[in-house]
């Protein structure tokens, strides 16, 4: 197993070297750079331009260096920490993602939370219940929020949220709290704020949660195992919850490399709509705006999270299933 | 020196001159200044000198004609799009040497006075007793400072003097006549420099010396700039890359940097909201006493700019403009029932909305000379119903017409704007008739003498649905004329380098800059100066840099050489004269075909917030959006100022 371990932990590297070169070249790809969408924007409002400045700029940031000395700069620097420089906030990168990082986990983690919440009772009900009613109606519910795009569920609940409640539109607290320190009156304030994000972000993870469970779930339920450990008289809900719903959740644990980047990232359009001071709309400014570096460390982030996470999850895989474990081995 | 014993030898000389101003009641005045609130207990605590020792020894005194006497106090929440818009609050503030006012004639603000001889000798005199935002005096050392330690300072400025301080390659002679007094001088007129310091965004000519000594090399100690350096959050660690980080007052991002606008940052980027607050030492004061600003802070909130207007209609923003279009006015309109804000329409004052730019320099063999004969332009241009357009996208509100100065400019004849302008097929077929493009194919789309169908594509930056929309309409009506169009849509970059080259026939984009030019205001923008002109953008880098293919149209060469004479001329008479005749030449000669002009911009204002005109002109240059009607003048009613 050690060597397994090991053996996966080394392959990672080149799997990142790799990843980091492909994500140079893509944000590359489009003509032209940061300061030329630069002048784009200000020429869009009209604004005048100062080409020396321009030029100086260039300069300074090294855009007039070959393609391959500004990769191996930034790629080496990234291995002493140093994960380049954002142009567009005139700050380093970690600098601009810091303060932001802990809000997205928040709402990540709420989410999450809500997900699994909504999702195992329902999904436990339906397949228990399977073609009753309940099940018809709690299938389309989920079906419908599998099928609303995201962002207009966010702009319908925004507008109600405001008209009803009084809630400023977007951002995750009232504006007097923004760079203050935390106390009560804040939490409260993000409470108030966090649902919106929390249940749109969570309604089509729901939907799809409560079917994979389902499915999983009515696999197991015909198995003989379950027929007799019936017969010999267990609780009807022990009896699911102990057996066939361990079983099922196998695809659950293997979810967990996919968790792992997305509770950085957020849901990127969402907060952009909703305005969320989180890390994805921070992401899709700096695509937007050619803000290389940002969003080049960025996405290396993303992708360092996700080779740890399937590695996590292989491994839990490994350890909750003595059937994956032992045909693992059988193999080799 | 350090700052106390600077701050206590004013304060002793203030109350000398308020002892002897009081023996000899020569100026009444200077005893009734009024402390505000807002700084009282900063006042009470010592750290800020009264209130008659931080204003200039003659503050300017801003008469608020036709405009209601304020009350100071309060916040106003803006709402941006981007943290780097904070820059806006410098277009807004508008505090510079030499302004615009709302007649959009120029002004001293910053300056107390100013001479200008022959064109080219300025002499710039400052306020005595002027200071800067932490209290340090404005004096010409600080214009020293920036003119040898930065414009000529080789590793600071690489790319040398800008522009606009340069005639014919030649930069001015520089001389300091005094501590308030500087000259600057050519050997010929320079009729940009006036203008540009009093632009939206500001020629900087000065800087604060004393604040950014500690990061330049010939002053700083060199073992703590090392340090700085070593500490700073620049992408090279040099201490030129250090001055600019420190020294961005366009960006306005550095809350330690000493600025003389009406509000300074207080918060450091990065950040989702941004605090500004009244500059203690701002050197204007309304009639009662009160320094200005009235309105104490401004808080900019970030939110992703397709919200802005989603926000601004239930309330969130103050004072709104940015951001807003045309189509939101419906909405806002609706938000407006239920929250205490008015929405106003201004008029933008671009002189086309929409304006198709005929490229000059295509270097297409048969196009090319095509789009350079003015008759095929004159048909293009009469080929365009300007009255649909108006009534099918604008409401019928805008004004129709060739892309050329608006009524509201001093220097407007009707006959400009309605030059090739009517919409005559008849006329138009004529003139394409004249041409020999009489062939057809069996579309009825003419065919040009090689054979190929004429049909153009026009070239869109892509980013707004205005355009297509005004497209398609000029489509059916070309498609009458035997022309067909089609629509590019482009990345910007790409946009902008296919026209350059020449590879784009034609491309559409907003007409002139500004259209309520006067006479002092350069003509530049009707002449061939840049290579951002989409009609002419080889002869524009020509004139820029000397490289490339000269102008060929003898309209165009004499175009050229009106702007020069413009820049020669040194009486009004005659700048007016060049005006007229560029403005003849350009609307015969239809190098921009024009739409619609004077399309409307929802002006969100809260109600209870005063002095913000009901009509105005929303633009970058010369009015600098909110700038000339002066935000320091703004101010709220007592119980949105008691809402804090």
């Amino acid at each position: 197993m050690a060597r397994y371990i090991l053996n996966r932990i080394l392959l990672m590297i080149p799997t990142l070297i790799f990843i980091s070169f492909v994500v140079f070249v893509i944000i590359q790809l489009p003509p032209g750079d940061y300061l030329e969408s630069y002048i784009s924007e200000l020429q869009s409002h009209g604004e005048s331009i100062d080409m020396a400045e321009i030029e100086r700029l260039r300069a300074q940031y090294g855009l007039d260096q070959p393609f391959l000395l500004q990769y191996v700069t930034w790629a080496s620097g990234m291995l002493v920490g140093d994960f380049g420089y954002s142009f567009e906030y005139g700050l380093p990168v970690t600098d601009v993602v810091g303060d932001r990082l802990f809000l997205t986990v928040i709402i990540s983690i709420f989410t999450i939370i809500f997900t699994w919440m909504i999702a195992f009772p329902i999904g436990m009900y339906t397949a228990t219940h399977q073609y009753s009613w309940g099940d018809y109606g709690l299938t389309l519910l989920g079906f419908l929020g599998l099928a609303t795009p995201n962002f207009l569920l966010a702009l319908v609940m925004l507008y109600f949220a405001n008209v009803t409640f009084g809630t400023s539109i977007g951002g995750l607290m009232d504006a007097e709290y923004i760079n203050q320190p935390w106390s009560w009156g804040k939490v409260v304030s993000v409470l108030e704020h966090l649902w919106i994000p929390v249940v749109v972000i969570g309604t089509s993870g729901t939907a799809a949660m409560i079917r994979r469970l389902r499915a999983n779930l009515l696999d197991e339920l015909d198995k003989p195992y379950v027929t007799t450990g019936r017969a010999k008289g267990v609780p009807p809900f022990k009896l699911l919850v102990k057996y066939p719903l361990r079983v099922s959740l196998n695809f659950f644990v293997a979810d967990i490399g996919s968790m792992l980047p997305s509770i950085i990232s957020g849901a990127e359009i969402v907060a952009v709509v909703l305005s969320l001071p989180t890390t994805g709309p921070i992401l899709i400014a700096a695509l937007q705006s050619q803000d290389m570096y940002l969003a080049g460390s960025f996405l290396m982030f993303l992708a360092l999270l996700t080779v740890i996470g399937v590695l996590i999850s292989d491994l839990a895989l490994a350890l909750l299933d003595p059937r994956i474990r032992l045909q693992g081995e059988g193999a080799r | 020196m350090t700052r106390l014993a600077a701050a206590s030898r004013t304060l002793w000389l203030g109350r000398l001159t308020t002892l002897l101003a009081a023996l000899f009641t020569l100026d009444a005045r200077a005893l009734s200044w009024q402390e505000h609130d807002y700084l009282q207990s900063r006042v009470a605590s010592g750290e800020l000198p009264p209130i008659n020792q931080r204003l200039p020894d003659k503050p300017l005194q801003d008469p608020l004609h036709g405009k209601t006497l304020g009350q100071p106090g309060g916040t106003l929440n803006l709402l941006m799009g981007k943290a780097k818009d904070t820059r806006q609050l410098v277009v807004y503030g508008y505090a510079r040497l030499v302004g615009f006012n709302e007649e959009l004639l120029l002004q001293a603000d910053l300056l107390a006075d100013y001479q200008v001889e022959q064109g080219r000798i300025f002499t710039l005199t400052l306020r005595p007793g002027h200071r800067w935002s932490d209290g340090h005096p404005f004096t010409s050392e600080d214009f020293r400072y920036y003119w040898e330690d930065v414009l000529n300072n080789k590793a600071l400025s690489p790319f040398g003097i800008p522009n606009q301080l340069l005639v014919d390659g030649q930069p001015p002679q520089f001389e300091v006549l005094g501590p308030y007094q500087v000259r600057y001088s050519w050997d010929r007129p320079n009729p940009d420099f006036l203008l540009a310091l009093a632009g939206p965004r500001p020629l900087y000519i000065y800087a604060p010396a004393h604040y950014l000594k500690q990061f330049h090399q010939r002053y700083a100690d060199p073992q703590r700039l090392v340090q700085l350096v070593e500490q700073a959050k620049t992408k090279r660690k040099e201490w030129t890359a250090l001055h600019h980080r420190m020294f961005h007052p366009y960006r306005f991002d550095n809350p330690d940097l000493p600025t003389l606008q009406p509000w300074l940052p207080t918060t450091a980027p990065p950040s989702e909201r941004f605090v500004f607050e009244r500059n203690p030492f701002y050197h204007r004061v309304d009639p009662q006493g009160y320094q200005l600003p009235y309105i104490d802070r401004i808080i900019i909130n970030i939110a992703s700019s397709k919200l802005v207007a989603a926000k601004t209609g239930s309330g969130e923003s103050d004072l709104q403009g940015r951001y807003l279009e045309m189509s939101n006015y419906t909405f806002l309109r609706e938000g407006a029932q239920r929250n205490a804000i008015d929405v106003r329409l201004w008029r933008t004052s671009r002189g086309s909305r929409v304006a198709i730019y005929p490229n000059l320099n295509a270097t297409d063999p048969v196009w090319g000379p095509l789009l350079r004969d003015v008759r095929f332009r004159r048909a293009l241009s009469l080929a365009v119903n300007r009255h649909e357009i108006n009534q099918v996208i604008y409401f019928g509100l805008a004004l129709e017409g060739a892309d050329t100065l608006l009524p509201e400019s001093p220097l407007y004849k009707p006959e400009y704007r309605s030059a090739w302008a009517r919409f005559d097929l008849k006329h138009a077929n004529r003139l394409l008739d004249e041409l020999g493009l009489t062939r057809k194919d069996s579309r009825g789309i003419r065919l040009l003498p090689d054979g190929r169908p004429m049909e153009i594509i026009i070239q869109s930056a892509g980013e707004s649905t205005e355009e297509t929309d005004v497209l398609a309409l000029v489509h059916d009506s070309w498609l009458e004329a035997g022309v067909k169009l089609h629509v590019k849509p482009t990345e910007r970059e790409v946009f902008r380098n296919r026209v350059f080259s020449g590879d784009a026939l034609m491309s559409v984009w907003t007409g002139l800059p500004n259209a309520i030019a006067s006479a002092d205001m350069t003509p530049a923008q009707l002449a061939p100066t840049d290579q951002q002109q989409l009609q002419w953008p080889m002869w524009g880098n020509y004139y820029q840099t000397g490289a490339g293919e000269a102008p060929s149209l003898p309209a165009v060469q004499q175009l050229m050489t009106l702007n020069q004479r413009w820049r020669d001329a040194t009486n009004m008479a005659e700048r007016r004269d060049v005006w007229q005749q560029m403005l003849t030449i350009s609307s015969d000669q239809v190098f921009v075909i024009g739409t619609v002009a004077r399309v409307l911009q929802p002006i969100v204002v809260r109600k209870g917030l005063n002095n913000v005109p009901e009509e105005g002109l929303w633009n970058w240059e010369p009015n600098a959006y909110f700038g000339v009607y002066r935000p320091d003048r703004f101010w709220l009613d007592a119980d949105l100022r008691e809402a804090e």
